[in-house]
């Protein structure tokens, strides 16, 4: 056991950075939310009397509420609708019920390098009449997240058993009803991770709120709090409660399926 | 079955591949998504301009891009495999250094980059007295020698915990047994790890490099949040952002020149890089 010392050492060492990069900022962010601007002013460093008049002052100056629930309803149809869509695809793939199956794979999983280009996508949502507003932006936000759940439904797919789809043949069900009572249920992990994934991937996307939208009514909370920043500078208690309360949806979404994306990261990593 | 596939697909050509024909169309015209303008075919001058002084910034976008890039995949790569050989256990503070390093991901680029924006003013921020203590000044994100540096930082911060978890994947899945028949040989610490756990890794790396290479080449969000390309960290992504729609004078058939070189510099360097990683997994287990 000579090796047992440098071990322990290099662990504590990487704890203690962990803590101060990962916790710390995110922690000094809350405490200066709580800070009234003047304590903030003179000792930056040190908690003062709790204040939650910034909390307030940010709520209406950047229209959180708004924008939060419009966050909420891009991110959620955009990616439900991509899920299912990467569903419909996934399945005939991994059935190998087209001729071409492993070429139409490829074909989806090359979409995995394709960035997402914001040029044509401006001029097409101009010709689409998809630009500023809420329908075609969650429209063209539905492509990003179809790569990748069509690889990760295609390899959950495979793993269920043949004999189930043998079986709601015999019983008569529809092709739909059987992905919907049969396949839907048994998958339903690697679902919830393509779901979360995508809405990861609308959440991320702050070049497209910017391009696509004119309207502030219709932004979503990352291109508020964005310009709440640009709007306020360097009142840096009201923008800490800005990002407060804009990080909170995600943070509790985080917290409720932290096993999912643990596990999923997991399987990926064996994939290969 | 046929309705429900053709729908899917659809989708993903009229907004995948379709916007990336159009893309390369559109870098042979002066298009400017102005009503009424004309759109002509310039021919290759929107790639000619790019090494001429008619369309300045290419030269340092280009260099600044592969900075990012190499300084982004090795540390991402480097820290993701350090972190994970350290939080792969059971214990409670494993668990509880998993849920913080992935944390950023979950925060988004958007919140990301404004909580570093904060930890970084120079006026009162932490980051500012921490530094002014040991006499160093600076303006961060606004300084020319720090902003590329912070933002790399920035980058690696966020995207570390995905590293992080795609490598405990690997870590779990090394058979014990192999580290145990090690052992009896006497094969223990930097040579266990050199020898036995990084080779077996190779799976993992192969999708963590290219992930990252991939990754950093094509992201701008980040760089748009936190500097908007100034200081130096205008990277290629940002330079076709910042030509179609940061000035006045749109020029949104440069910007489409700009992103094709990007993706075939993008191609150029992954496919090779993947032949070589696969090729490398191949030899490791025959």
């Amino acid at each position: 056991m000579i090796h047992r010392r440098p071990r322990l050492v290099s662990g504590i060492t990487v704890g203690v950075l962990i803590v101060l990069l990962f916790l710390l900022p995110a922690l000094y962010v809350l405490m200066m939310a709580f800070e009234s601007p003047s304590h903030f002013l003179t000792s930056p460093l040190t908690p003062g009397s709790p204040d939650v008049s910034n909390f307030s002052g940010a709520w209406n100056g950047a229209d959180l509420g708004v924008e939060l629930l419009n966050t909420i309803l891009y991110s959620v149809v955009a990616s439900a609708l991509s899920t299912l869509l990467g569903l419909v695809i996934a399945f005939p793939i991994a059935r190998r019920l087209l001729r071409g199956h492993s070429l139409l794979y490829t074909f989806c999983f090359l979409g995995l390098f394709l960035p997402f280009s914001v040029i044509p996508l401006f001029a097409e949502s101009r010709v689409l009449d998809l630009y500023n507003n809420r329908i075609g932006y969650i429209i063209l936000h539905v492509e990003p997240g179809l790569p990748l759940a069509v690889v990760l439904l295609t390899a959950a797919i495979a793993s269920v058993p043949y004999e189930l789809d043998e079986a709601a043949y015999m019983e008569g069900a529809g092709y739909l009803t059987h992905l919907w009572r049969v396949i839907v249920p048994l998958i339903r992990p690697a679902l919830l991770i393509a779901f979360l994934y995508g809405m990861l991937g609308v959440w991320n996307d702050i070049i497209g709120p910017v391009v696509l939208l004119a309207d502030p009514s219709l932004f979503p909370v990352t291109r508020g709090i964005y310009n709440f920043f640009g709007s306020n500078e360097s009142q840096w208690t009201l923008l800490a409660a800005g990002i407060v309360i804009a990080s909170l949806p995600v943070v509790i979404l985080f917290a409720a399926s932290q096993r999912q994306i643990n596990r999923a990261s997991i399987v990926g990593g064996v994939k290969g | 079955m046929w309705a429900c596939l053709l729908l899917g697909l659809a989708v993903y050509a009229l907004f995948g591949i379709v916007p990336m024909i159009a893309n390369v169309i559109m870098s042979f015209t002066d298009y400017t998504a102005l009503p009424g303008a004309s759109v002509d075919n310039v021919g290759f001058s929107n790639y000619t301009s790019m090494f001429t002084t008619q369309a300045p910034g290419f030269d340092q976008a280009f260099i600044a891009t592969v900075v990012f890039v190499v300084a982004v995949t090795v540390g991402q790569n480097v820290i993701g495999l350090v972190f994970a050989h350290r939080l792969q256990g059971q214990s409670r503070a494993a668990a509880a250094g998993r849920v913080l390093v992935f944390m950023p991901i979950a925060f988004g680029v958007t919140i990301v980059g404004l909580i570093w924006i904060l930890f970084f003013n120079p006026q009162q921020g932490p980051a500012a007295s921490l530094f002014g203590a040991f006499g160093v000044h600076s303006a961060f994100f606004g300084a020319d020698n720090w902003a590329m540096p912070l933002v790399i930082f920035v980058q690696i911060w966020q995207n570390a915990g995905f590293s992080t978890l795609v490598f405990i994947g690997g870590l779990r899945a090394i058979n014990p047994s192999i580290y145990e028949a090690a052992e009896m040989d006497g094969i223990t610490g930097w040579q266990r790890l050199r020898r036995i756990t990084f080779p077996l890794l190779a799976p993992s790396v192969t999708v963590n490099v290219l992930l990252a290479v991939v990754g950093s080449f094509t992201t701008y969000n980040l760089i748009y949040v936190l500097t908007g390309g100034m200081y130096g960290t205008q990277t290629l992504g940002m330079l076709a952002f910042n030509a179609a729609f940061g000035s006045f004078e749109a020029n949104l058939g440069y910007g489409a020149a700009v992103l094709v070189i990007l993706f075939l510099m993008t191609l150029v360097v992954a496919i090779p890089l993947m032949m070589l990683l696969r090729y490398r997994e191949r030899r490791l287990f025959g």
